[in-house]
């Protein structure tokens, strides 16, 4: 029933783009510097052949490697201890009174809606009023703080959608609280469970904010990469936005995947 | 009846907040009885079922089982099983896991349940769909599943939630007879709750109606038919023509009722309410009788409307002292009152056994 504009329509269109090339133009630019080197021979600007060298320097780098394992390590933690706490959360709020159940969804959400500098001063306030020196374990926890809310939007969408009556039934079938949990609860949330993971994973990866306030020795990739930034720009650089950027990328792919069937079955 | 009923439903109240969902409610079940809970949506019957399956708790009264005080009992150690309206079945299981559920969490043998399911899939007809997943069933099917899911753990006693509501209407007088024949092969208690006056009629051993939370009336599906005591029953239960009047007298069961159109006789089921009291005589439609020559000091009425409902004619005829009635005639459409036309003037009457003695509310 729409109305044909066509020179609306190209104009919407062009608007578009231009918004996605200012988007994504810099990212291509990253990448693709990342194999072509840019030379300057007596003053003219000119490409290198196509290298590997940048990612060949940046696997031979021990300090990128090692800020990559702590990456990853917080990631996994994070990611997993906040999936934990999301699900205790989210099943608390199906069952509490409203109030309880409001008051909880406004504490949980806060840390994610506070400015990040916010949340990280206070952490770092926190951890130095405690005299708990800073460390791999003070970035996790500031990494839980900040995914929590995400982790526990999405498992309790989920839940909500799945209604009690399931929960009921297996009850009504003889199973205790924990089978229901085990056989019944879990498996229907499974997308949500891995998807939530998943974003967690990626937000924790590229968190820079808070953990520049509560990190000790042990710093991040995203850490590392600003600290490289500071001291001056090398190739491995690019390699290495590159390379977050595909990562990046594929878990945000896979997340659109599991979203798109959320119920793994038609139901 | 027997002398300790399977269960007893003990003057049982339930509130939510400052609403008072029931009230009084006094049931008992037999071993291997149909009995129906019906009522219109409200009323408090999906209540009673969910506190017997333990999903609620109670306010007042006591819920005994074989003698036996369910309060502290919970919902997985209660020898019922549901069958929820939505069927509540496992998405992320197939139909054999759904059905073998209940055997799985009491740790049954993996063979044990493996036969098990097959049987009980074979009992519901569904022998060969239990590699199937319930999004692949259709919503009898589904039902199906969802009854083989319940008895598989041999209950004392089946709770049934409205669960024909979803299905279409030859799916449903087709699941109708498979639950009746069913209950009858498993020997176990059915509590079935519906909506559908029809439904419980076709189905039940023994109805209660329930109404605003408390129980209206209680007995088999006829004599709820032809006995209604009160001004709801009479009306949920089929069809009914109430007019209301002033009892005069009675002899015996058969009572003379003063109303606006003259004296007419009705029949009171238990205690004859005392004379001067305001009454409702119910007559169902199928039991006037219509004369075109009346007798002198017949009960003329004039016809209104006359409908063709295939195999029966709804003939609606007014009385010009009860202005806000109008009474309604059943008869089968080759009964011979095809010469009716609309603006005549008929002498209408019934036996007095069919016209039912109602207290006023």
């Amino acid at each position: 029933m729409k109305q044909k504009a066509p020179l609306i329509d190209a104009l919407l269109g062009l608007i578009a783009m231009a918004g996605l090339i200012a988007l994504y133009a810099p990212l291509v630019a990253v990448a693709a510097l990342s194999f072509f080197q840019i030379l300057r021979v007596r003053g003219v600007m000119g490409f290198a052949p196509f290298s590997l060298e940048p990612y060949v320097a940046l696997i031979a780098n021990g300090e990128i490697l090692a800020a990559l394992a702590t990456s990853l390590i917080v990631a996994v933690v994070a990611s997993l201890a906040s999936l934990v706490l999301a699900l205790m959360f989210a099943f608390y709020f199906v069952s509490a009174r409203r109030g309880f159940g409001l008051m909880m969804q406004v504490m949980v959400f806060l840390p994610f809606l506070l400015p990040p500098i916010i949340t990280g001063l206070s952490l770092l306030i926190a951890f130095r009023e405690i005299e708990f020196s800073r460390g791999l374990a003070t970035i996790i926890v500031g990494h839980i703080v900040f995914i929590v809310p995400v982790v526990y939007r999405t498992v309790l969408v989920r839940l909500q959608l799945l209604g009690g009556s399931l929960t009921e039934a297996s009850l009504d079938l003889g199973a205790s609280q924990a089978q229901t949990l085990i056989h019944v609860i879990l498996p229907q949330m499974r997308p949500a469970l891995i998807s939530g993971v998943l974003l967690a994973f990626a937000i924790s990866f590229d968190e820079t904010l808070i953990t520049l306030f509560v990190a000790g020795s042990e710093t991040t990739l995203p850490i590392r990469l600003w600290a490289m930034m500071r001291v001056g720009f090398v190739p491995e650089i690019n390699a290495l936005a590159t390379l977050i950027l595909v990562f990046t990328a594929v878990i945000t792919v896979a997340i659109g995947l599991l979203q798109r069937s959320p119920a793994g079955h038609a139901s | 009846m027997r002398v300790q009923p399977l269960l007893h439903l003990e003057n049982i109240s339930k509130r939510y907040g400052s609403v008072r969902v029931l009230d009084g409610i006094d049931i008992t079940v037999a071993d291997n009885e149909f009995l129906t809970i019906l009522g219109p949506s409200g009323s408090g019957k999906t209540t009673i079922l969910r506190i017997i399956g333990g999903f609620e708790g109670i306010d007042g009264g006591r819920l005994m089982f074989e003698g036996r005080d369910l309060a502290s009992v919970p919902i997985n150690r209660r020898p019922f099983n549901t069958v929820f309206q939505d069927y509540a079945l496992f998405h992320h299981m197939n139909v054999a896991e759904n059905v073998g559920y209940g055997l799985k969490v009491r740790g049954r043998p993996k063979a044990e349940i493996a036969a098990k399911v097959a049987d009980v899939l074979e009992t519901v007809g569904l022998g060969a769909l239990g590699a199937r997943y319930p999004a692949q069933l259709s919503g009898g099917q589904r039902q199906r599943v969802a009854l083989a899911r319940a008895i598989i753990c041999e209950p004392r006693l089946i709770l049934l939630d409205e669960p024909l509501s979803a299905l279409d209407v030859e799916l449903r007088a087709q699941m109708q007879r498979f639950l009746k024949s069913l209950q009858r092969r498993l020997g176990i208690a059915f509590v079935f709750i519906t909506h559908d006056q029809e439904e419980a009629i076709a189905l039940s051993d023994r109805i209660i109606v329930v109404h605003r939370g408390r129980i209206e009336q209680e007995g088999a599906p006829e004599q709820l038919y032809r006995r209604p005591r009160t001004p709801f029953t009479a009306a949920f239960l089929g069809e009914n023509n109430l007019i209301p009047g002033t009892l005069t007298s009675a002899e015996g069961a058969v009572c003379q009722v003063e109303t606006a159109a003259g004296r007419l006789q009705a029949t009171v089921d238990g205690p004859v309410p005392s004379p001067g009291s305001p009454v409702l005589l119910a007559v169902r439609p199928e039991h006037i009788t219509l004369t075109a020559n009346p007798a002198p000091g017949a009960l003329l009425a004039e016809v209104a409307e006359i409908r063709f409902l295939g195999a029966n004619i709804l003939i609606e005829l007014r009385h010009p002292a009860l202005p806000d009635t109008l009474l309604k005639v059943r008869r089968l459409a080759d009964g011979g009152t095809t010469g009716l036309r609309i603006g005549q003037s008929l002498a209408i009457g019934w036996a007095a056994a069919d016209a039912a003695l109602l207290a006023a509310s």
